[in-house]
């Protein structure tokens, strides 16, 4: 006699020459789950890159705490102004080391207009930018991935998705500046692109020029306070930079789960069909005594083998659909990995009720007369 | 004591929302070696008693004993093992598993009950040589005759070496030439170990029989013509038993109802005096279809039915 477990291959045998049999019907199915599955994959990628480029925005200014006026939440979503001169007050706060102004604003720009070597381009689409305005050298300062550091009021350092090359001339509102440094993944608002202009380009901008600031970023943990002025820390400022963008992460997520229950229905349909289709043969292994539970195992093995394949297939067209995504689509390893493992959860939904009818088929009707 | 042994067993199923009952207090024994042949109409209980010995349907009551082993009142695991060791089945369309190769058919059941891979295999090769097929072992179902696939059945039937082998019109889908091959081979199942009991139409199995069973509706005994008084709510017939007069209301009323598989009746029809009912039973050897019952005081002629032929006049 065979050993324990030895019993459950049988079925397994059944149920992989059942794909193999039908495997035109399945290889369809697996395709088109696949495809939803390779558009949760990128959802994920969407919703991580909310979360990564704010991370990164925030730390490349590299600051330990920031001061916006009290009451603000924070710095990003309500830039309050004030006096950049405030800055004095709270370098003197024990425990900064460090303290400079910072202007947040926004402008418009249409991508490079002028190559490194003066040729003039076509301007691109309009594009919103977020405008940072630092002082150069100092706290806030960011660490260019590709050029130089910010230099003159003149000079600007960019995101790469702002899809500009180095010596590139941009204008912002109108005025023109020329890249000097690229950055990489420093955006926020769902992909808009940073633009680190010094403080002076900043305030000329956005305010006429006057001197002021919508936070001021400290080097040193802060141990003491201001008046008039809140102390938040990154994580603070994180918080309130994702803020305007929950909702939006909240409706990708449904949209991830309507995705899964979508590739159960598609899964759950074709097996369901096959199991209405193997009614007969149910009624025979039933009829040669195959316990009820086997039959239920078989088709809960279809369906996982089905939903694995789906998934590889969804991993494979996940690839060239995030690229040509004009979205940061940002995905971690364990994002890959998490899409077998919900695959074969989604297998195991899809077959509860085609393995349950499957399991009740009367091994009566293997006899033409039977009832 | 008999290999098999079935003793009055009544099966009844529901058909359309109606409840039939095929089997009533049917009794049969087979001994080893025997080759019976179970003969009869369409409907009239061939494959539900091979069901019910087969442990595919439950009785109503009654016994059915294999190997002095008590089927009916078997569930749960104890039936499959009973499924798996005491009864091989070859069923009239077939029923190989199409995906499956002939070899694989076979290696299917022995491994669902327990064998090796390697047993089954040599199994399922040694049952494919016994019926001539032992070169088509990789081909599936699709790709064979029907008198292969028959055989291939009858194998599989084998499998697990039952004592009891229930064959179900094991020729009804065979041409002439096919036919001669699987009604060889089912002569040589019945052997000192094994019965075999086949449900058939087909005559010219029964050549091979050892015993004949003729499947037929209970035939009412010869009757001759009857007047009877009902009083209101008397049951003149059920539904169900045989019947040999066809009646007709003299007077009163009478009422056809039919039972339900829910236990309820449904009124069919109303007689009143002048029309005729109950014809179709004895004219064509069936069960009563329904219960004729007097909803008043009633009074009924019945007639055999060369006289009923004799008089008839359209009346409805």
């Amino acid at each position: 006699m065979a050993g324990p477990g030895s019993t459950v291959s049988p079925i397994l045998l059944a149920s992989l020459r059942d794909l193999q049999w039908r495997s035109r019907r399945f290889v369809l199915a697996a395709l088109a789950a696949g495809l939803v599955f390779g558009v949760a994959l990128m959802m994920s990628g969407v919703a991580n890159s909310f979360t990564v480029e704010i991370k990164n925005t925030v730390s490349s200014l590299g600051a330990t705490s920031w001061f916006v006026k009290a009451g603000i939440p924070g710095p990003f979503t309500d830039p309050a102004p004030f006096p950049a001169s405030a800055a004095d007050a709270i370098r003197s706060v024990p425990g900064v080391s460090a303290a400079e102004p910072i202007l947040v604003s926004r402008a418009l720009t249409h991508g490079a207009i002028q190559t490194p070597r003066g040729a003039n381009l076509a301007p691109g689409p309009e594009r919103n930018v977020n405008l940072l305005g630092v002082v150069p050298g100092h706290v806030g300062a960011p660490r260019v991935t590709k050029g130089t550091p910010l230099g003159g009021p003149d000079s600007v350092v960019v995101d790469e998705s702002l899809k500009t090359g180095i010596g590139d001339v941009i204008a912002l509102n109108g005025v023109h500046f020329k890249v000097v440094g690229l950055l990489n993944g420093v955006t926020y608002f769902a992909g808009q692109p940073v633009a680190f202009v010094t403080l002076g380009a900043a305030q000329q901008l956005g305010f006429s020029g006057a001197s002021l600031a919508s936070a001021v970023i400290t080097k040193g943990t802060p141990e003491g306070s201001v008046p008039g002025f809140t102390s938040l820390t990154d994580a603070q400022v994180r918080a309130d930079l994702k803020r305007p963008i929950v909702q939006a992460d909240q409706t990708i997520q449904l949209i991830q789960v309507i995705l899964w229950i979508v590739a159960a229905g598609i899964i759950g349909a074709i097996v369901y069909i096959s199991a209405l289709e193997r009614k007969g043969d149910f009624a025979v292994l039933k009829a040669v005594g195959t316990p009820s539970s086997h039959l239920f195992a078989g088709l809960v093995i279809q369906a996982i083998v089905m939903a694995v394949g789906a998934a590889v297939i969804g991993i494979l067209v996940e690839i060239p659909m995030s690229s040509s995504s004009s979205m940061a689509v940002r995905l971690a390893l364990s994002n890959y990995v998490a899409v077998p493992v919900v695959a074969v959860i989604v297998g195991v939904v899809a077959s509860v009720m085609p393995a349950r009818r499957a399991a009740r088929v009367d091994p009566a009707i293997a006899f033409g007369g039977g009832k | 004591m008999n290999l098999l042994e079935v003793t009055d067993l009544t099966v009844e199923y529901s058909s359309g929302g109606y409840k039939v009952r095929p089997l009533h207090e049917f009794n049969l024994s087979m001994d080893k070696g025997e080759l019976g042949v179970l003969l009869g109409a369409s409907g009239c209980g061939k494959s539900t008693l091979l069901s019910a010995i087969a442990g595919l349907l439950r009785p109503v009551s009654g016994s059915i004993r294999v190997n002095e082993t008590e089927v009916v009142g078997l569930s749960g695991k104890d039936m499959n093992e009973y499924r798996q060791n005491s009864v091989g089945i070859v069923f009239q369309a077939f029923n190989l598993i199409p995906s499956l190769t002939a070899r694989e058919n076979i290696e299917l059941v022995c491994r669902t009950a327990g064998r090796t891979r390697a047993a089954a295999r040599h199994q399922a090769d040694h049952l494919l040589e016994t019926v001539n097929l032992g070169d088509r072992a990789r081909h599936r179902p699709g790709s064979m005759s029907g008198g292969q696939q028959q055989r291939v059945a009858i194998a599989r039937a084998l499998a697990l070496d039952p004592p009891v082998v229930l064959a179900d019109e094991p020729t009804a889908h065979l041409d002439y030439i096919q036919v001669e091959g699987v009604l060889d081979i089912l002569r040589k199942l019945a052997d000192a170990d094994r019965t075999v009991l086949i449900a058939t139409h087909d005559e010219r199995l029964l050549p091979l029989a050892d015993r004949i069973v003729e499947l037929s509706p209970r035939v009412a005994p010869e009757a001759s013509v009857q007047h009877r008084e009902l009083e209101d709510g008397e049951v003149l017939f059920e539904q169900g038993a045989p019947g040999s007069l066809v009646y007709t209301v003299e007077s009163g009323l009478i009422q056809l109802f039919r039972s339900r598989d829910d236990g309820t009746e449904e009124l069919v029809s109303e007689v009143t005096p002048g029309a005729y009912f109950g014809e179709l039973a004895p004219m064509f050897g069936l069960p009563r279809s329904a219960t004729a019952r007097a909803s008043q005081r009633t009074v009924v002629t019945g007639v055999p039915v060369p006289e009923f032929r004799t008089g008839l006049k359209p009346n409805r």
